[in-house]
């Protein structure tokens, strides 16, 4: 069943007076429970499609499916987890987890059962009375997705979350969000430019070109899990993949 | 945090005194115009026995939290509104700039000819003196808001007021304390020169009766009771906040 379709999206940028043409007619579809990582050279404008499927902003031309509607605004079903987490520092992590369902009006205790779920889920009830400030910077990202399922979202949307963990962080994080993914079947869409990252995590890794983007090369990977870094039977993909990504960062930086 | 300077302190503080009742003695000035430290001490301790002083002291803390309160709320809301609806920042916005460059003191004939010699008058005058310190500072508190915070918030449903209650003003808070902590600062230069001019109850009065009955006693232990009052809000109660909500919000 298709979640997700993003038809012919085109999104300008004005830059210092002149038009910057950031996605130039981007397709994808996207079927339920699929995890879709996008991959492209910095500055490429996934991260703004990611926000343009959040509704967190208009595309100038194209339509974003969602469930067969045409996405118009910010809504709980597509969650979006942001690079720096963009947690709460006014609120203790038990509280930046509940704060969704507290403004969908859910009382307290109901609360406190749902986001004791997933706190436990991403190994954070010891901090749950801690401050954000408290935190490193990978249990700050636990917090984020955290908060993101308490939504019990239908889509993920996470751009680079884990561009600024150190490697040994990541690694544990990307066994555990495979976990996550098929314990709560989400369809999650990736921002990464980590080609390791994406091939680990992806049922599917879409190419973005250079700006004006659009998906180059999309490729199926339906290798086993749970999958780690150092996969060999990885490595074959994430060479066609760089052979694609490759020419269109060389483009970015001319 | 390093050294404590605590003994430097107070043997700077007892050198004052020192210095000011050996002037006093040697008798450049005669008593009535430069009174020693023990003549002060002894005013305030006449002014504590019958009352008066606590009564000055309670009257003017009165009118200044009332003053205050009004001043947090109105430039609160102000605040909020100039940062987030830009039409209301570039007509009120402009006024509010203006109106902050008029000292509290000028507004106190306007304040007597609306309130006349009253409680209401001298608030207006507290208020009005610390408004738009609150209400600059929440602006620039929020204009300051890392847009993530509320695109998240909007993103997992948070909508309108719980916009404002959950994360504008959470967010802005330690720009806003900043801005009570000077509120506060304004409201109290403007309750006591109001007292004064008023001459109507309170340490302005206080100070203002001194003066008519030609006893500087009074007056300078008036403005030391004044000096210590600022002093103890300023560095206990305002520093402390403000410490606790760097700490908490992570910027220190």
């Amino acid at each position: 069943m298709t979640k997700l379709e993003a038809k012919n999206i085109v999104k300008h940028f004005s830059h210092e007076s002149h038009k910057l043409t950031a996605l130039d007619g981007i397709n994808l579809k996207v079927e339920a429970g699929d995890f879709v990582c996008l991959v492209g050279p910095s500055g490429c404008g996934k991260s703004t499609f990611l926000r343009i499927i959040a509704g967190l902003e208009k595309p100038d031309e194209g339509q974003i499916m969602f469930d067969g509607h045409p996405v118009t605004e910010t809504s709980p079903e597509r969650i979006m987890v942001f690079q720096e987490g963009a947690l709460f520092p006014w609120l203790k992590v038990q509280d930046n987890v509940e704060f969704g369902l507290k403004m969908a009006g859910i009382p307290k205790e109901e609360r406190a059962k749902i986001s004791n779920r997933y706190l436990d889920m991403m190994q954070l009830t010891k901090f749950a009375n801690s401050y954000t400030y408290q935190l490193s910077t990978g249990m700050k990202q636990r917090v984020a997705i955290a908060r993101a399922l308490v939504m019990d979202p239908d889509v993920l949307l996470m751009d680079e979350p884990f561009a600024s963990l150190d490697a040994q962080t990541r690694d544990l994080l990307l066994v555990e969000m495979q976990l996550i993914w098929e314990k709560t079947k989400k369809t999650i869409l990736f921002v990464t430019h980590n080609v390791a990252e994406a091939a680990v995590l992806g049922t599917k890794i879409a190419v973005f070109s250079n700006r004006p983007s659009i998906i180059k090369k999309e490729f199926e990977n339906n290798f086993p899990r749970p999958r780690v870094t150092e996969d060999e039977s990885l490595l074959k993909l994430q060479q066609d993949i760089l052979a694609e990504l490759r020419p269109e960062v060389k483009k970015s930086r001319e | 945090m390093g050294k404590n300077f605590t003994p430097h302190r107070i043997a700077f503080y007892v050198g004052i005194i020192v210095i000011w009742q050996i002037i006093s003695m040697v008798g450049v000035w005669p008593d009535n115009i430069f009174p020693s430290p023990y003549e002060v001490a002894e005013d305030l301790a006449y002014s504590a026995a019958d009352g008066s002083l606590f009564y000055g002291i309670a009257t003017s803390m009165w009118r200044l939290s009332i003053g205050l309160a009004i001043a947090i709320s109105g430039g609160v809301v102000l605040g909020i509104f100039m940062a987030r609806v830009e039409v209301i920042n570039q007509t009120v916005g402009s006024l509010v700039l203006g109106l902050q460059s008029i000292p509290s003191i000028a507004w106190v004939p306007l304040a007597i000819l609306w309130f006349g010699l009253t409680d209401g008058g001298i608030i207006f005058v507290t208020a009005i003196g610390a408004i738009f310190a609150v209400t600059i500072n929440t602006y620039t508190g929020v204009k300051n808001i890392d847009p993530h915070y509320i695109e998240a918030a909007r993103n997992m449903g948070a909508k309108g007021s719980q916009l404002i209650t959950a994360v504008l003003i959470p967010a802005a808070f330690p720009y806003m304390i900043s801005g009570f902590k000077q509120g506060w600062a304004f409201a109290w230069r403007g309750v006591i020169g109001a007292e004064i001019l008023f001459s109507f109850l309170g340490l302005g009065f206080l100070l203002n009766a001194g003066r008519s009955l030609n006893d500087v006693s009074q007056v300078i232990s008036i403005m030391i009771v004044i000096m210590v009052i600022g002093l103890v809000i300023d560095t206990v109660v305002f520093k402390k906040l403000e410490n606790k909500v760097m700490s908490r919000w992570g910027l220190q």
